[in-house]
């Protein structure tokens, strides 16, 4: 089913649009072409997009809400991605080679998403005009964005992770549990909590519109 | 038109065009063409490849020999990757990105290698959509590998990675220093020698 330009939102419109335009030049035509392609999902809260054992058929672009990736080891959780509005998710082994997921996709909020199936990304990549070109482009994209997360995770001391991660993003502490946080920047919940400070002497002014913390 | 001028070039040769066939599909003639745009090098044991702060220009494609990808934190060396000879190697975040390498390459063998660089690269793409599909799928296979490493370091345990790493790899327990696999597999050297006799012993005795 494609989408019906009317229904999509000037701010959806906006991530895909810039998305794109960090490969190379989109106007809002190519755009909303591209977008023919697509479908866009809604998911309550809590749901799991992408289970265990499952073949991702879709590569999505949150537009609205939060989801996580998480990869379950004898019941242990490591989270390698907490995507946000504008950010890129899916479960890349499985979509690109068709075999069953090792990682879970899973909503933590209400979640709309601009997802395009794995047959009609072939369509895109074979009749968009420059689909390939744009097809290597955002897979060398996600390459770098990859290497530079692991070099950061071996590179940096636990203090220098929480500080980078949450200078970057201090919301993310209001939207997401302190557990996962943890997981995701390879650190303990205990480190987590300890290193808490940090952020406080920082952004005490915004801390103090939050009364429950 | 590419002529092999050196007889033990030969084989090599076949090997990329195997390797890229494996992945995607490349005609006779685009392989000469393509051919055209490499260049060849020899590297000597401990010549660097690539240095930290460069921006990585070239892919390669290892004909013969061995490299090593690492990085330093503080004084240490952690070393990514080993690359023998039927693979690809380059500082491939610094290669896309345009941005200075984080890691350097190093040969640990006396290596015979290919190279594109990036500008002819770009020049071959802009001859069309088949040459863009064949970047994306060897891009695509960068992607992949990289993102198996990632669930593997995850997924299993070091004495599974170890394993693993060494039925893949058998010949590289012999090629490599023994310091230098420790550090890839991200184990203290001491840990290494043990599951090394463990290992050898329990196949003895299945064998």
């Amino acid at each position: 089913m494609s989408i019906d330009l009317n229904n999509i939102s000037d701010s959806s419109l906006q991530y895909i649009s810039s998305y794109l335009q960090r490969f190379m030049p989109f106007t809002i035509e190519d755009v909303k072409g591209l977008i023919q392609y697509c479908e866009i999902r809604k998911f309550d809260k809590r749901i799991e997009i992408v289970k265990e054992g499952e073949i991702d058929n879709y590569l999505n672009m949150v537009l609205k809400g939060l989801v996580r990736k998480f990869v379950k080891v004898k019941g242990k959780e490591t989270i390698l991605q907490l995507a946000t509005e504008g950010h890129v998710i899916h479960s890349e082994i499985s979509y690109l080679t068709r075999t069953p997921s090792q990682v879970i996709l899973e909503t933590l909020e209400p979640t709309t998403m601009v997802s395009i199936n794995h047959k009609k990304m072939e369509e895109a990549l074979a009749s968009f005009p420059k689909g390939e070109r744009l097809g290597r482009l955002i897979m060398s994209g996600m390459f770098v964005k990859k290497d530079e997360r692991r070099y950061w995770l071996l590179s940096k001391s636990t203090r220098q992770r929480f500080i980078d991660y949450l200078d970057r993003n201090p919301h993310m502490l209001q939207r997401v549990p302190q557990k996962y946080l943890a997981s995701y920047l390879n650190i303990t919940s205990e480190t987590f909590s300890r290193f808490k400070h940090l952020i406080r002497e920082t952004t005490s002014n915004e801390i103090v519109n939050f009364p429950d913390k | 038109m590419f002529v092999v001028t050196k007889f033990y070039l030969a084989p090599m040769i076949t090997g990329i065009f195997n390797f890229l066939n494996q992945h995607t599909t490349v005609t006779e003639a685009e392989f000469q063409f393509l051919m055209t745009k490499t260049a060849i090098h020899n590297f000597n044991k401990k010549d660097k490849i690539t240095e930290i702060a460069e921006v990585e220009n070239r892919i390669f494609y290892i004909g013969k020999g061995l490299v090593r990808k690492f990085f330093y934190r503080d004084d240490e060396e952690v070393i990514t990757q080993f690359v023998k000879e039927g693979s690809l190697i380059s500082s491939t975040a610094s290669f896309f990105s345009r941005k200075p390498s984080q890691y350097i390459i190093e040969a640990i063998e006396p290596t015979t290698a290919f190279s594109i660089n990036y500008d002819e690269l770009e020049s071959i793409y802009a001859l069309g959509n088949k040459w863009e599909k064949i970047g994306r799928i060897i891009t695509t296979h960068f992607l992949l590998q990289q993102e198996i490493l990632l669930m593997d370091n995850i997924r299993l345990t070091v004495k599974e990675r170890f394993k693993k790493f060494m039925n893949e790899n058998p010949d590289l327990v012999q090629r490599v220093p023994q310091k230098q696999l420790a550090s890839y597999l991200n184990i203290k050297q001491e840990t290494f020698s043990r599951m090394k006799h463990l290992m050898y012993d329990k196949s003895l005795k299945t064998a």
